[in-house]
């Protein structure tokens, strides 16, 4: 009988009564087909395989992460809690010992989802990925996490969340943002004043197939992360850059995103997109099992692989080989941000934030206190097309003295001031969540 | 007038039930070597003096089947696997005669890749030479498309006695459980088709004109006829008589722990709102799962006959039985010995039981009466601990739906009913918050539900409205449909086609209470429009008793 190396809990959660809209591709049977294949290969039955049923996600495991305006219950149905308590559920299994490694097939996604919530945007409303991260670090007492996103579309949300912590590294690659929504995940973003080199964008050509995926994880993932040296690898696990895939332009395989999960070597991956769910997900999907779980999976290949898989030209090859010195710069050698503040101060950035599933738009001022002791308050003014201004005060994990005050003078401020429909207080850590809405 | 013969591992018992109840019961001790005959003095001794012409039906349990299998004592099997891409196939050979065959089909049934017949025919050639005569024939997704497999059994037809495709055993997927159970069926077919041949004889010349069934671990019957060709259905169906046996004794409504304990085993099972809970997947034989459903059943190794032993001062007993209890003769004592110790029991020769345990305690520094109490505790624990883990198990079953998930459901007993040989002296041990039964009779419940079980069958349908397709693998239903084909036509269908199927197999009308339990519909998009529904349906005809024996 067939036994796994390492003990794996998959958390499975299809949400099959769950849509955007009945057309949209973030719908009820998305994962029907991947249920189907990992049921007829007997995933379940193989020794040391796992099936786990999911939390659900507490409204203080969202607010460790996200401000939610007005607040988590108008911008989070059921299904995201469910989905978000998936991933809760995979980081307990591994970090309490119950396995060696877990994967949360769970929809609906997250990774698009950024500190400030008005509503959806890029099919996601809050994020998986970081409400465990958070998760993690309140109960299990890590600090350093990486998250790696091998999703097609650039992590736009986990970047947002995580832009100042420098525990956190978060790599993300992505087709490039030139050519794909969100558009962004350029080079040059590489995480806030206190926080430089730890974000780490890897911009990929369209097309680009199994050997530039694994070249890119060999020459800059893997060296950044064994420098790094986090205690928990997460892999944002998006399978849309397969050649099949029907929103996106990549020509990646099941065989790669396995033999990528199996160098990468995560803790804990969490599904995000993917939507050839005939095509691609079954098989992607039942290579990341097999080799989180240790099991060969060369046998593992789609049916049509002989026929429309095609590797990359020269010309992506060598354009891959340039990024490298790039992306390894940006993390051994990253440039100082010309925008910080002088310690003591506030450095300011100003965004626009657009929600293309719900049709919002957000414009944001967000405050970052320079602190030589901690990673500085985090204030964000927010102004949404359905909300007038809110505001959101973050006292970060770690926060010392002077920014745990700085942060209630400021809330303080912010309610009296009576300019906020909502103000919202994080205080990690004293663990205080307060939410006062006019 | 209903009768029942449940042939167990040591035991054999049988019981006729009429409208007033048991009329006759009779055990016998099971000769291994001789079922056929140790079922024949059976069926003699419980029908003496009565009128043969009363008697309706026949329920027969069996172990001959699963010895077979677990002595394995099998017939030589040329098992045909065609898989696609996946797990490479080669984990899944079993027996020694296992071929691999390239051909693939997808999880929508498409074919992707056809079966290669030339290296089917170089094999089959193999296995004509080797003087393999009985086959099973598995290919991947064949309950989505049963083509290939029907491909290979063509080319077997010639050559062989019988052969068991895959897609008729069940309409779950499990490419391997899939071919583990088909190679299992074909391995038995010939000692029990020969077995069930002898008995619908003999019980023919007794003047018996009455339905033989046989018993399957899911708590119900197959008519004999039908299980011929389904030798492996009636695996493991021992613990299955007596859970059937329980709902005969006693009204259960509530969510129940079901205790059947014997000499060296403990079975327990659950029931949720009175109905005994079916394990969603099919039974394991050793370690080796199948597609044969079951109830959901835990076994230990704790039972009356469970030696107790000593080491560094920690009191165990099980999981070996070493022969019988001491009050019956036996040389180690037993956990029966300790009851009878401890007073709570008065089996057999209690003094021999006292003797026993004095002699325990000499060789080790514990006091007798601490070796007694410790054993029991020890028992009770283990049997606890487990009852703790299968509802833990249970009530974290995954779900896939948001309204499951929030609706979630647990289990919770709030009786435990014991049955079995040492019924009465567990009742006393196990006594705390929660309310104990032990029905009377319980030392025949087995063979109460053997008598008594109904017919169970489970089958699904699914439908590809685009590519206007339906099917119903495990009765061989492949049909054209519209493309408005809707969840209610497939419901409608469903149960019809099972209906018709079972009738013919001889299964009889009163039985045939089928119910739709899961059913679903989702809508295919291609790019942004519908391309058809993906409808599937589930039905049962759930475990039941022909009467109940409760006032
Ligand atoms: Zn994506
Ligand atoms: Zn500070």
């Amino acid at each position: 009988m067939l036994k796994a190396k390492n003990r794996l809990g998959l958390i499975f959660f299809p949400a099959y009564d769950w849509a955007i809209s009945p057309t949209h591709p973030e719908r009820e049977e998305r994962l029907l087909y991947t249920q189907d294949q990992l049921r007829e290969e007997g995933i379940f039955d193989i020794d040391g395989i796992v099936e786990l049923k999911p939390d659900i996600a507490t409204e203080e495991d969202v607010m460790r992460s996200h401000s939610c305006f007005p607040d988590v219950k108008s911008v989070t149905t059921e299904s995201h809690m469910i989905s978000a308590g998936g991933a809760i559920r995979a980081a307990r299994a591994v970090l309490d010992g119950e396995v060696d490694k877990a994967f949360a097939l769970v929809r609906p996604p997250g990774h698009h989802s950024m500190k400030s919530v008005h509503g959806n945007r890029g099919f996601c409303n809050i994020n998986n990925e970081s409400i465990m991260l958070e998760y993690i670090r309140e109960k299990y007492n890590k600090r350093k996490i990486a998250i790696v996103d091998t999703d097609c579309h650039h992590g736009d949300g986990t970047q947002d969340i995580f832009w100042h912590d420098p525990d956190v590294l978060f790599i993300s690659l992505h087709q490039d943002g030139r050519t794909l929504y969100p558009g962004s995940g350029h080079l040059r973003e590489l995480g806030g004043p206190n926080a430089r080199g730890k974000t780490i964008n890897i911009p990929l050509p369209p097309n680009t197939s199994e050997e530039g995926f694994i070249y890119t994880i060999d020459k800059m993932v893997l060296p950044i992360l064994k420098d790094f040296k986090p205690e928990v690898i997460i892999n944002s696990a998006g399978q849309d850059n397969h050649y099949t895939d029907p929103i996106t332009n990549m020509n990646f395989t099941a065989h790669g995103y396995a033999l990528l999960n199996e160098k990468l070597n995560p803790h804990i991956a969490v599904l995000e997109g993917g939507y050839s769910i005939q095509g691609a997900l079954p098989y992607v999907n039942l290579g990341i099992v097999l080799a989180m779980a240790g099991i060969d999976y060369s046998s593992v290949k789609e049916p049509d692989y002989n026929k429309n898989y095609v590797p990359q030209s020269k010309d992506i090859t060598e354009y891959i080989k340039q990024l490298e010195e790039h992306v390894l710069n940006n993390y051994f050698n990253p440039a100082p941000d010309i925008e910080r503040a002088p310690v003591g101060e506030f450095t300011v950035r100003r965004k626009n934030i657009y929600y293309d599933t719900d049709g919002i738009q957000e414009s944001q001022q967000e405050h970052i206190l320079i602190c030589n002791d901690c990673r500085g308050v985090l204030m964000i003014e927010s102004t949404a097309s359905i909300n007038p201004p809110c505001i959101g005060i973050e006292i970060p994990v770690n926060g010392c003295k002077r920014c745990q005050e700085a942060g209630h003078k400021l809330f303080e401020q912010a309610v009296k001031s009576k300019e906020y429909m909502t103000v919202l207080l994080t205080d990690r850590v004293n663990k205080v969540y307060k939410n006062v809405t006019q | 007038m209903l009768l029942g013969i449940d042939v167990g591992g040591t035991h054999t018992d049988a019981v006729l039930i009429d409208k007033n109840g048991i009329k006759s019961t009779f055990k016998a001790k099971t000769d291994t070597k001789d079922l056929f005959n140790t079922i024949i003095t059976a069926l003699k001794e419980v029908i003496s003096g009565v009128n043969v012409k009363e008697i309706k039906n026949i329920n027969l349990s069996t172990t001959l089947s699963t010895n077979a299998i677990i002595e394995n004592k099998l017939e030589k099997t040329g098992l045909f696997i065609s898989s696609g891409p996946g797990i490479n196939p080669e984990n899944f050979k079993i027996g020694d005669n296992t071929y691999i065959i390239d051909g693939s089909i997808n999880h929508r049934g498409s074919e992707i890749l056809k079966l290669d017949t030339s290296a089917l025919e170089k094999d089959i050639k193999a296995c004509v030479k080797d003087g393999i005569k009985v086959f099973a024939a598995v290919t991947k997704f064949s309950t989505r498309n049963n083509m290939q497999e029907l491909q290979i059994s063509d080319s077997l037809k010639n050559n062989g006695d019988f052969i068991t495709m895959g897609h008729l055993l069940s309409s779950q997927l499990s490419f391997p459980r899939r071919a583990a159970t088909a190679y299992y069926n074909s391995a038995v077919w010939r000692i029990n088709s020969n077995f069930l041949i002898s008995v619908i004889d003999v019980v023919k010349k007794m003047g018996i004109n009455a339905p033989v069934n046989i018993l399957k671990a899911d708590g119900g019957t197959i008519p004999a006829e039908a299980s011929k060709s389904l030798a492996v259905e009636s695996i493991l169906s021992g613990t299955a008589a007596s859970v059937m046996g329980i709902t005969a004794l006693c009204k259960i409504t509530d969510d129940a722990v079901v205790l059947d304990i014997g000499g060296t085993t403990t079975d327990i099972a659950l029931f949720a709102s009175g109905v005994p809970l079916i394990e969603k997947d099919g039974i394991s034989i050793g370690n080796i799962p199948t597609l044969v459903r079951s109830l959901q059943n835990r076994s230990i190794g704790i039972g009356g006959d469970s030696v107790i032993s000593i080491t560094k001062g920690e009191v165990k007993v099980g999981p070996e039985r070493k022969g019988p209890s001491a009050a019956e003769g036996g040389t180690e004592p037993t956990l029966i010995d300790a009851m009878n110790f401890a007073g709570i029991t008065n089996h057999q020769n209690k003094e021999k039981s006292i003797e026993a345990i004095k002699s325990l305690s000499e060789k080790n520094k514990l006091s007798p009466s601490d070796i007694a109490s410790k054993s029991i505790d020890f028992a009770v624990k283990k049997i606890k601990d487990e009852i703790d883990r299968l509802l833990f198990d249970v009530n974290q079953k995954p779900v896939y739906t948001v309204h499951e998930m929030l609706q979630g459901r647990k289990i919770i007993p709030k009786k435990i009913y014991i049955i079995g040989g040492p019924a009465k002296a567990f009742e006393q041990v196990l006594k705390g918050d929660i309310k104990i039964i032990v029905p009377e009779n319980h030392g025949v419940a087995n063979a109460i539900g053997a008598t008594l079980a109904k017919t169970t069958f489970e089958s699904e349908l699914f439908s590809d409205t685009g590519k206007e397709k339906m099917m119903i693998p495990n009765i061989g239903i492949k049909e054209k449909v519209s493309q408005k084909y809707t969840l209610k036509d497939a419901e409608k269908d469903l149960i019809s086609y099972t209906r018709k199927y079972l009738e013919n197999l001889g299964y009889r009308d009163s039985d045939l209470n089928i119910e739709v339990v899961e059913s679903s519909s989702f809508r295919m998009i291609e790019g942004f429009y519908s391309s058809g529904n993906d409808i599937r349906v589930k039905c049962q005809i759930k475990p039941g008793v022909m009467m109940n024996l409760y006032k």
